[in-house]
C-alpha cells in the first residue's frame, strides 16, 4: 500500500494562463525522508500545499491524490488535520496564542480531547523537544530558532504521521536551523515520521535525506536517492550551485565514483585526487582607498543600566570595498549598523563619515546624499500597490528623474514585475525592489542588514551580482550577516564581530583559512591540501592547476 | 511570597467582581472606612513600591473628586457658607469626600486586579463562557508587542528614506505617521492570512474546542470560593435590610451599633480581608517553613 | 442545543436583566447608584454581539482579520505617545466597520478596549470604553451598507460624531452619573471638562478616517480577494 500517492496532478491559478503544475505522480513510501528542491515559482510549495487538504490553493485542480488509500477529498476531516502536519516558512506567523503552553494544546482543543488527554501528551512534547524551560513563557519572548521548534511541537502533540514543511529554516540563524533539521531527523529516524521538507540549505539536510525532488517549471525533473542527483540532472542546471559543497567540487572536477555530500566524504574524495599542497595569492584589498566611513571606540546600551550591546567598537571602511561583517544572532550587529547609519547614538565614541562628524550631518542630507541601509524586512519600505508605483512615490519624495527610474528598473531586472503587488513578489525580487527603491537616492555608502537571509542560491547570486556592479561603480557596501559562504565569495574583507566589538578582519581568504570552525564547507574540505582555498571555485581552480 | 494569586482563576475573579461591586454600592461611613483601608492594605501586600508610587496620582485625584461635589450639589441643612447665592452645605462637602473615598478606592482594587488577574488567566475564564472571543483574544494579546516590534523597524526603515514622523512640519509628521500605519496594516494583514491557515490546519473549527489550562481547582479554592459567595450573599442582604444605607441628605443619617449591624459590619470586612489573610497565612508559613529548613 | 441556548440567554440579558437592573437601580437602590448601574448595564448590552459572534461560529480568518485591526488599534497608540486623546483607535474600527460590517466593527471596537486596558490597565472605565468603541464600529458598520463612507463629507460627519459620541459615554456621562447629580451646573461642569478632550477625539477621527480609510478599504479588499475571507 502507497502511504500517499498522487495521480497526474496539474494545478492552475485564477487569472494565470499557464499551469503551475502539470501532470505529477508521485508515490510516497511511510516513514521516507524527502526533501523537495527548485527554484523560485517552479510549483514547490503549491505542490506541498496539494498534501493537506486543509490548505489547498485556490485554483483549478485536475488529478487524484490518495492519503492510505483514501481519497484525500473524502478523508474524515479529524483524520486530515492530525494525521498530516504542516510548518510554514515563517516562524512567526503560524503562532496562534499568547502562550506557548497554550500554542501546544491549540490543535488537541480544537479537535475538542478532554483535558487528562492534553496534559499528557503537551507533557510529551514538550519534553522531546526540551521546551520545559520555556513552557510557561510568552510566544512574543523566544527566538526566531525557539518558534519554529515550538510550531513542530504543536503539531507532534497532534500525532502527524506525515509532515510537510515549507522552508522552515529560512528565517532561521545557521545554528537554531542545524537545530530544527536535526530535530526532524530524530523525529524521522525515531519515531518513523514521514516527512517532506522544501529547503535551500542543501549543505545539512541532502546527507539526511533518503530522497529528493527536484522541480522545474511545474514538473518533477528528478526523482530519487541525493547520491544520484548528479547523474540525472543536466551538468549547467540552475540547481548544481545550490548543491553542497562537496558535490558541487566532485562535479566540477568531474569526479568518478560514490558522490560526496558531507565534508568528511568532501575530504575523502579530494584525498584521492592526489592534490599537490599549494595556495593562492590574497585576494585584491582597497588600502591605498581613502577611509569614508570611520567608528572610533563607540559604545552603546539600550537602556540606562542595560548592559553594553556594543562597546570599544572601531572600524574603517574604505571607499568602493565591500565589507561584510559576521557573528552570531542576537550579537548586536544590527545595532551596529543603526549606529554607522545615525539611526542609534553611541553613549560614547565616534562616528565620522568622509572626516566629518555623523552628527553634523542633517538627516536630509546623511540619507540623501551620502548612506542608506536596506533593513532586514524589505517590507517595512513598501507602500503602495504596484512595484512601478513604489518606485515613482521614491521618485516623488526625492524628485528623482523619470530616466533615473528606468535606469533602475533595468539595472534591477523590475521590467516583467512592475504591475505586480510588492507582496506578492518572492523574497528575492522584493530583496530587490527595496534596494532598488533606496538606491534611487543615489548614496554612495550601502549598508545592507542580512540581505541573503530566506533567499536560495540563485536570488543570492543575483543579489551579488548587483552589489558587484554597485561596487564597480564607485559604491562602498557594508554588509551585516551570517552567511559565510557569501561573505566569502563576494566581499573584499571580513570583520568578526562578538562580544561588542571587532574580534578580527582580514581579507576573506587570509580570514576564513583562519579561522578553524568559523569558515566555509570548501576550507573545511581542503584545508589539509590548500591552506587558503575558500570557495568551490578556489579549491576547483587549486586542484586543476595542480593535479595533472 | 505570593499567596493569593496562585488560587484558582475562578476564585480571585469573583473576589474581585464582590469586591469592586460592593465597593462601588456601600456610601455608608463605616462602610468606606472598611473598603479603603482593606484596598489600602492589600495594595501594599500585593504592589508595594508601585503602591507608594501611586499616592502623586491619589492624592490629587482624591481631592479633586471631593471639591467638585459642593460646587455643582447645594443640597443640605447644614450651611457653612454662601457663594453667589449658592449655599456650601457640610453635606455636600461630606458627600464629596464619600464619593473620592469609593473612587479611590475601586482604582486600588482594579490595581491590585490588574497585578493579580493576569491576562491568560481572564482569556481561561473567559474561555469557558465565550471560546471564539477568547481566542480573538489572546490572538490580539499576542499580535500587540509583535507589532509595536515591527513599528519600530518601519520607524528606522522611514527614516532613512527621508520620512521621520518625529520631525519637520506638522503636516510632514501626519503623513509619515500615517504611512507607517499603512504600512504596519499591509504587513499585518498579509500575515494573518498565514495564521489562519495555521488554525485551521490545526483542526479548528471541526469540533466544539475544549478549554485546556495549567489551573487546577482544589479543594482550598472551593472552600474560599465558598466563603466569599456566602459573605456576599450576606452583604447583598444588608444592603437589602437597609443596614448599608446611609442618607447624607437632607442630612446625615445615623450610624447604628446594634449587634445586627455590626455582624454586618464584619462581614463586610471578612470578605475584604480574605486576600490579605490569606497573604499573611502564606507568609507566616513561608517563614516557618524556612525556619525549619 | 448549544445554539438555542445562546440565543435564549442573549433574549434574557435584553429582555430581562438590563430591564430588572434599571428597575433595581431606581428602587431598592435610590441612592443615586447610577455609575454603577450604567456599568452593569453597559456590560449587559455587550453580552448579545459576543453571543451572536460566538453562535455564529466564526471563520479562523473572520477571527485572525478582527484581532490584528484591535492589535493594531492598541500597538498604533505607540506613535502618539505625546499626544494624549490623539489615538487612532476610534478610526481603525470605524475603517473595519464600513468594511466588514456591524458585528465585526463592534468586535474590533470591544476587544481594542480590552487588549489595550490590559496593557495599560483595567478599571471602571474599561465597561465604558469597551462598549463606546464598539458601539462606533457597529454604527460605522450600519453606515458602510450605503456604499457612501468613501466620500469626504461623510466620513468628517462621522469623524466628528464618533469623537462627540465617545466624549459624552466616557467623560459626560461618567462624571454626571458618578456624582448622581442631575443639574445644569453638574452638566456644564462635565461639558467644560470634556469639550477639550472632545475636541481632539473629533479632530484625530477626521483625520485618521480621512487619511486611513482608502488604504485600509484597499489592504482589505486585496486580503479579501486575494484569499477570499468574509464573503
Amino acid at each position: 500500500m502507497a502511504f500517499v500517492k498522487i495521480n497526474n496532478v496539474s494545478f492552475t491559478y485564477p487569472n494565470e494562463a499557464n499551469p503551475i503544475l502539470k501532470n505529477i505522480n508521485l508515490t510516497i513510501q511511510q516513514g521516507e525522508f524527502i526533501v523537495l528542491i527548485g527554484q523560485s515559482g517552479c510549483g514547490k510549495s503549491t505542490l506541498l500545499r496539494h498534501f493537506k487538504r486543509e490548505l489547498h490553493p485556490h485554483g483549478e485542480m485536475t488529478g487524484d491524490i490518495f492519503y492510505k488509500d483514501c481519497d484525500l477529498e473524502q478523508l474524515d476531516s479529524e483524520v486530515a488535520a492530525t494525521d498530516i502536519g504542516y510548518v510554514f516558512q515563517n516562524p512567526e506567523n503560524q503562532i496562534v496564542t499568547d502562550k506557548v503552553w497554550h500554542e501546544l494544546a491549540f490543535g488537541l482543543e480544537s479537535l475538542g480531547v478532554d483535558s487528562q488527554t492534553i496534559r499528557r501528551r503537551v507533557a510529551e512534547m514538550a519534553n522531546f523537544f526540551g521546551i520545559q524551560k520555556w513552557f510557561h513563557h510568552k510566544t512574543t519572548e523566544l527566538s526566531g530558532g525557539q518558534k519554529q521548534l515550538l510550531n513542530l511541537a504543536s503539531i507532534m502533540v497532534m500525532q502527524p504521521k506525515l509532515l510537510l514543511l515549507d522552508e522552515p529554516t529560512s528565517q532561521l540563524d545557521p545554528i537554531a536551523a542545524l537545530e530544527f533539521i536535526q530535530t526532524l531527523h530524530r523525529l524521522n529516524k525515531e519515531l518513523g515520521i514521514t516527512i517532506i521538507l522544501i529547503e535551500h540549505r542543501l549543505e545539512e539536510i541532502l546527507p539526511l535525506a533518503d530522497r529528493v525532488l527536484i522541480m522545474d517549471e511545474g514538473s518533477i525533473l528528478f526523482d530519487g536517492p541525493p547520491k544520484e542527483i548528479l547523474k540525472e540532472l543536466p551538468a549547467n542546471h540552475a540547481m548544481i550551485t545550490a548543491l553542497p559543497a562537496a558535490t558541487k567540487i566532485f562535479h566540477q572536477l568531474s569526479g568518478v565514483g560514490p558522490v560526496p555530500l558531507t565534508i568528511r566524504e568532501g575530504q575523502r574524495f579530494l584525498s584521492t585526487q592526489q592534490v599537490i599542497p599549494s595556495h593562492l595569492p590574497p585576494s585584491k584589498s582597497q588600502n591605498e582607498k581613502n577611509i569614508v566611513l570611520e567608528a572610533k571606540d563607540i559604545a552603546f546600551r539600550y537602556e540606562k543600566n542595560g548592559l553594553d550591546v556594543v562597546h570599544h567598537f572601531n572600524l574603517q571602511v574604505k571607499e568602493q570595498e565591500f565589507l561584510t561583517i559576521i557573528g552570531g544572532n542576537g550579537t548586536g550587529k544590527s545595532t551596529v549598523l543603526s549606529i554607522l547609519s545615525g539611526l542609534q547614538k553611541p553613549y560614547r565614541g565616534k562616528v565620522f563619515l568622509f572626516n566629518k562628524i555623523l552628527k553634523s550631518y542633517s538627516n536630509k542630507q546623511l540619507y540623501q546624499q551620502y548612506l542608506t541601509l536596506l533593513p532586514q524586512n524589505p517590507k517595512t519600505l513598501f507602500v503602495q500597490k504596484t512595484v512601478h508605483q513604489e518606485l515613482e512615490d521614491m521618485a516623488r519624495l526625492h524628485k528623482v528623474s523619470e530616466k533615473k527610474i528606468q535606469e533602475t528598473i533595468h539595472l534591477f531586472h523590475l521590467t516583467h514585475l512592475l504591475n505586480r503587488h510588492p507582496y506578492d513578489l518572492s523574497g528575492g525580487e522584493q530583496q530587490k525592489l527595496a534596494l532598488a527603491k533606496l538606491l534611487l537616492m543615489e548614496p554612495r555608502i550601502l549598508l545592507l542588514d542580512e540581505p541573503t537571509k530566506g533567499l536560495d542560491a540563485h536570488a543570492k547570486e543575483e543579489l551579488a551580482q548587483i552589489l558587484k556592479d554597485l561596487q564597480a561603480k564607485g559604491m562602498t557596501i557594508i554588509m551585516v550577516t551570517h552567511d559565510i559562504e557569501f561573505s566569502a565569495q563576494y566581499s573584499n574583507r571580513c570583520a568578526l564581530f562578538f562580544d561588542g566589538n571587532i574580534v578580527s578582519e582580514e581579507e576573506p581568504r587570509a580570514f576564513y583559512s583562519g579561522n578553524n570552525f568559523y569558515t566555509t564547507a570548501a576550507h573545511r574540505i581542503s584545508r589539509e591540501l590548500l591552506s587558503n582555498a575558500i570557495t568551490c571555485e578556489d579549491v576547483v581552480t587549486l586542484c586543476k592547476k595542480t593535479c595533472v | 511570597m505570593k499567596a493569593f494569586e496562585t488560587f484558582h482563576p475562578i476564585v480571585l475573579f469573583s473576589f474581585f467582581v464582590a469586591a469592586i461591586s460592593l465597593s462601588m454600592f456601600f456610601m455608608h461611613p463605616i462602610y468606606l472606612a472598611i473598603t479603603i483601608f482593606s484596598a489600602i492594605s492589600l495594595n501594599i501586600a500585593l504592589r508595594r513600591q508601585l503602591f507608594f508610587k501611586d499616592w502623586k496620582l491619589y492624592v490629587p485625584l482624591f481631592f479633586l473628586m471631593a471639591i467638585i461635589n459642593p460646587l455643582i450639589s447645594h443640597n443640605g441643612q447644614l450651611v457653612l457658607l454662601y457663594i453667589n447665592g449658592n449655599a456650601l452645605t457640610v453635606e455636600a462637602i461630606m458627600y464629596g469626600i464619600a464619593i473620592a473615598t469609593m473612587i479611590v478606592a475601586v482604582m486600588l482594587w482594579f490595581s491590585c486586579y490588574n497585578v493579580v488577574m493576569t491576562s491568560d488567566k481572564f482569556i481561561y475564564l473567559f474561555g469557558k463562557v465565550s471560546p471564539a472571543l477568547s481566542l480573538t483574544l489572546s490572538i490580539s494579546l499576542r499580535l500587540v508587542p509583535r507589532f509595536r516590534h515591527q513599528l519600530t523597524q518601519i520607524v528606522q526603515a522611514q527614516k532613512v528614506i527621508g520620512m521621520d514622523y518625529t520631525t519637520g512640519s506638522l503636516w510632514h509628521r501626519i503623513k509619515c505617521t500615517m504611512r507607517i500605519l499603512s504600512i504596519l496594516i499591509t504587513w499585518a494583514l498579509d500575515n494573518a492570512i498565514d495564521t489562519a491557515d495555521s488554525m485551521k490546519a490545526r483542526g479548528y473549527g471541526i469540533k466544539k474546542r475544549t478549554a485546556f489550562s495549567l489551573f487546577f481547582f482544589e479543594r482550598r479554592d472551593g472552600f474560599v470560593l465558598a466563603i466569599i459567595i456566602l459573605l456576599f450573599v450576606s452583604n447583598f442582604a444588608a444592603s437589602f435590610i437597609g443596614t448599608t444605607t446611609f442618607y447624607f441628605y437632607p442630612t446625615f443619617g445615623a450610624v447604628k451599633w446594634d449587634i445586627g449591624s455590626i455582624l454586618f459590619y464584619s462581614s463586610y470586612f471578612a470578605l475584604l480581608s480574605i486576600p490579605l489573610a490569606i497573604e499573611i497565612k502564606g507568609a507566616l508559613k513561608w517563614r516557618s517553613l524556612k525556619s525549619t529548613m | 442545543m448549544q445554539k438555542n441556548m445562546r440565543l435564549i440567554i442573549s433574549l434574557i440579558v435584553i429582555l430581562v436583566l438590563i430591564p430588572l437592573t434599571l428597575y433595581a437601580g431606581i428602587t431598592i437602590f435610590a441612592d443615586r447608584k447610577y455609575y454603577f448601574i450604567s456599568i452593569v448595564i453597559i456590560f449587559l448590552a455587550c453580552v448579545p454581539f459576543f453571543l451572536s459572534f460566538e453562535r455564529r461560529k466564526p471563520q479562523p480568518r473572520e477571527i485572525v482579520v478582527i484581532a490584528v485591526m484591535s492589535a493594531i488599534s492598541v500597538a498604533g497608540r505607540a506613535l502618539f505617545i505625546v499626544t494624549p486623546g490623539f489615538k487612532p483607535v476610534a478610526a481603525i474600527t470605524a475603517i473595519t466597520g464600513f468594511s466588514l460590517g456591524a458585528e465585526a466593527g463592534f468586535l474590533t471596537g470591544a476587544i481594542s478596549a480590552l487588549v489595550s486596558n490590559m496593557f495599560f490597565g483595567q478599571g471602571p472605565w474599561t465597561p465604558f470604553q469597551m462598549f463606546m468603541w464598539g458601539m462606533i464600529g457597529f454604527i460605522a458598520g450600519l453606515l458602510g451598507k450605503t456604499g457612501i463612507m468613501h466620500k469626504k463629507i461623510p466620513l468628517i460627519l462621522f469623524g466628528l460624531f464618533a469623537g462627540v459620541f465617545f466624549s459624552f459615554g466616557m467623560d459626560i456621562w461618567g462624571t454626571v452619573s458618578m456624582y448622581g447629580v442631575f443639574n445644569w451646573k453638574a452638566y456644564t461642569l462635565a461639558l467644560t471638562s470634556a469639550v477639550p478632550f472632545m475636541i481632539i477625539y473629533a479632530v484625530s477621527n477626521v483625520i485618521f478616517l480621512l487619511l486611513l480609510e482608502r488604504p485600509i478599504r484597499e489592504k482589505l479588499e486585496r486580503i479579501k480577494n486575494k484569499y477570499g475571507i468574509l464573503q
